[in-house]
């Protein structure tokens, strides 16, 4: 696997404001990565400076090992999709297409009989050939949005740049968009760069995702390992619905540990950190779907005793929102099956299988109260 | 009556009482003046004084008469000249301050400049020209001061020449606030779009700015070509004889000749032409404007 773009310490400042603080990572040739975050997080930024529509403040951008920063946006060989699709309102579809190759026949690079070759194959490919002579003022906007994607991909670009480009579809179009362009990426072997604030978008089509917030990059992995070991309690929140709680290490006599929350209740680890020792604050995470609610049994060492506030049935699932103890605390957990239904006001006790407790931070910095 | 019907109807008379003083304007200042001088048009003059007809012989006139046409088509020209002259001066100013200007306060600063000399009065203006192109005016002093000539030339005042540089001057902001309202709404996306695929910088001008500028710089030039061709300052003041221009004959035939069926003929010529050109504009316009 060889690198094909590496942002190295990009840095970018608006005046005093800084949008994006030291990124640097790689993207392997042919993946799918995905810049996750939310808006003003800096995602886009390092997107645009990539294609070198911004010229970043410090760092570099390299292209197979070649330093492109200072190289113009028009002679890098990057296409992006934009998220208001910037199609060129005074050409209709197939000159939208064919604009990038047609400037190719000035250099002499590309005959008029390839480029129509290549366009309406395109064309055929995102199903807009009976479209090629409508202006973009004339189409819906899944329709301009698959014009934007074929006149990225027709000029063959090793790299494709992708800004919230389903940002702006309804959701029944957005999911058949994303098996389409999970499609085009296993079929053209390309490298796509995706930008997107929609988390489950980012885990479900990339290869690697990257979580940035606040201009810095906090994570990056691949979807499976960032949603089961998050490396802070920022990605663990902005993953998934996640319960982060901070409490004191407990080592006990069966050579396992729990935490002890500030109310006195306690959470069974499956596996100890063994760089703490007893006492030490530490942060753990329970995703949503691994707490169970049950009714209490009278034994209040088996769980953490709640009240439900909140029940949401959201059809494959039910939602709780509880308040635990009287630290005000809130948790969540999701029913796949609900074996007993509660109503708000209810009094239940909620358990976890040490084996989904994980451990994402030790020490003073997230010492304090449960998150 | 209901009382739907009632609501409606007190709407309506509301809705009138609005539109009363813009609609008595209207009849007022633009219908009857429009009536008046279709009606002085058909008549004639006998010793001078004006007499009721229904003749078009004073319309054919204008074409079959010399100096009508002519003149008429020589103001078109200059008309026409001072339309283009704006137009290639406007277009730069217009994409800079569209494209290039960052700030807003640049940008206001650059529309206060662009503005400002309007607030002095157009002979003021035209006036300056004078000062500018006349045998001892700055032009000459700088060209003498210069060693370029020994003697003032004569032939920068009183002719087409100064009479179109002049209303390239008054007019060129008329089509800087219109094509830069019309660069205005191009999204700075599709521009970024052109160059991610690979357009330098003046393959995206041909391509995709200048096609999409179109409807401004028509409607531009169709507003200083109409008011360029009607003047009759700019050659009353800095062109010679040979500037004459349609609105000087108008005004010598309404106060020296009192000819007012003449001169009403005239004008119909020219709201008529005027009328037709504007109407293949905004077809034109029309057609070229991109949606977005």
């Amino acid at each position: 696997m060889t690198a094909i773009i590496e942002a190295r310490q990009l840095q970018k400042n608006y005046g005093s404001s800084v949008a994006v603080k030291n990124v640097s990572f790689t993207v392997t040739e042919g993946e799918f990565l995905s810049l996750l975050g939310a808006s003003g997080s800096g995602k886009t930024t390092i997107l645009r400076m990539i294609a070198g529509l911004e010229r970043p403040t410090g760092g570099q951008v390299l292209f197979r090992g070649e330093d492109i920063t200072h190289v113009p946006a028009s002679q890098r060989n990057l296409r992006m999709v934009f998220q208001d699709f910037a199609l060129f309102p005074n050409l209709n579809v197939w000159r939208n297409v064919a604009f990038g190759l047609r400037l190719r026949i000035n250099r002499g690079r590309v005959t008029k009989e390839e480029i129509k070759a290549r366009v309406d194959c395109f064309l055929e490919t995102v199903q807009l050939s009976a479209h090629a002579e409508k202006l973009p003022h004339q189409l819906s906007g899944g329709q301009r949005q698959r014009v934007a994607l074929a006149r990225a991909l027709v000029t063959d670009p090793p790299v494709v740049l992708f800004d919230e480009p389903l940002g702006s579809l309804d959701a029944s179009l957005r999911k058949a968009m994303q098996l389409e362009l999970k499609r085009l990426h296993r079929e053209l072997r390309k490298t796509f760069i995706y930008v997107t604030h929609d988390q489950e978008e980012a885990l479900g089509l990339s290869d690697r995702v990257a979580v940035l917030l606040d201009g810095q990059l906090l994570q990056l992995t691949t979807p499976e390992t960032m949603y089961a070991q998050p490396n802070s309690a920022a990605v663990a929140r902005f993953i998934g619905t996640a319960n982060v709680i901070t409490g004191t290490l407990h080592a006990t006599a069966d050579r396992s540990a729990c935490v002890e929350l500030p109310g006195g209740a306690r959470i069974t680890l499956g596996t100890s950190p063994a760089s703490l020792a007893s006492g030490g604050a530490v942060t753990i995470m329970i995703r949503a779907e691994h707490m169970r609610v049950t009714a209490r049994s009278g034994q209040p060492a088996a769980g953490l005793l709640a009240r439900v506030c909140e029940r949401l049935f959201l059809g494959d699932k039910v939602r709780y929102e509880l308040e635990l103890g009287a630290a005000g605390a809130r948790l969540t957990a999701l029913e796949a099956r609900e074996r007993e239904r509660f109503a708000v006001g209810d009094e239940v006790q909620v358990t976890a299988d040490p084996a989904n407790v994980t451990v994402i931070a030790c020490g003073e910095q997230t010492a304090g109260k449960l998150a | 009556m209901t009382a739907a019907t009632r609501a409606v109807g007190s709407e309506r008379r509301q809705l009138f009482i609005w539109l009363l003083p813009p609609l008595l304007w209207f009849t007022v200042f633009m219908v009857i003046p429009y009536c008046l001088l279709f009606y002085y048009s058909l008549g004639s003059t006998e010793y001078m004084t004006f007499k009721p007809g229904l003749s078009l012989s004073n319309l054919v006139r204008v074409f079959r008469t010399e100096p009508y046409l002519s003149v008429l088509l020589k103001s078109a020209r200059i008309g026409a000249l001072a339309a283009i002259g704006a137009t290639i001066l406007a277009y730069p100013v217009a994409f800079c301050l569209a494209f290039h200007t960052r700030t807003s306060r640049a940008k206001f600063l650059i529309y206060l400049l662009i503005i400002v000399p309007w607030w002095a009065a157009y002979l003021v203006k035209a006036y300056a020209w004078k000062t500018i192109l006349g045998t001892n005016g700055l032009l000459n002093a700088l060209l003498l001061s210069l060693h370029v000539i020994r003697e003032p030339l004569t032939l920068f005042l009183y002719n087409q020449f100064s009479v179109v540089l002049t209303l390239i001057y008054i007019f060129t902001p008329f089509s800087i606030l219109s094509i830069y309202a019309q660069l205005e709404r191009i999204p700075t996306s599709v521009l970024e779009a052109a160059s991610n695929l690979g357009a330098r910088p003046l393959e995206t001008l041909v391509k995709i700015i200048l096609p999409l500028s179109l409807p401004g710089v028509i409607a531009g030039g169709i507003i200083t070509f109409a008011l360029a061709t009607g003047d009759f300052i700019a050659p009353a003041l800095v062109g010679g004889p040979n500037a004459v221009m349609i609105s000087n004959v108008v005004i010598n035939l309404l106060g020296v000749a009192f000819d007012w069926p003449m001169a009403a003929s005239i004008g119909i010529v020219v709201i008529g032409v005027g009328t037709a050109l504007i109407s293949a504009a905004q077809y034109l316009e029309h057609r070229s404007q991109a949606r977005f």
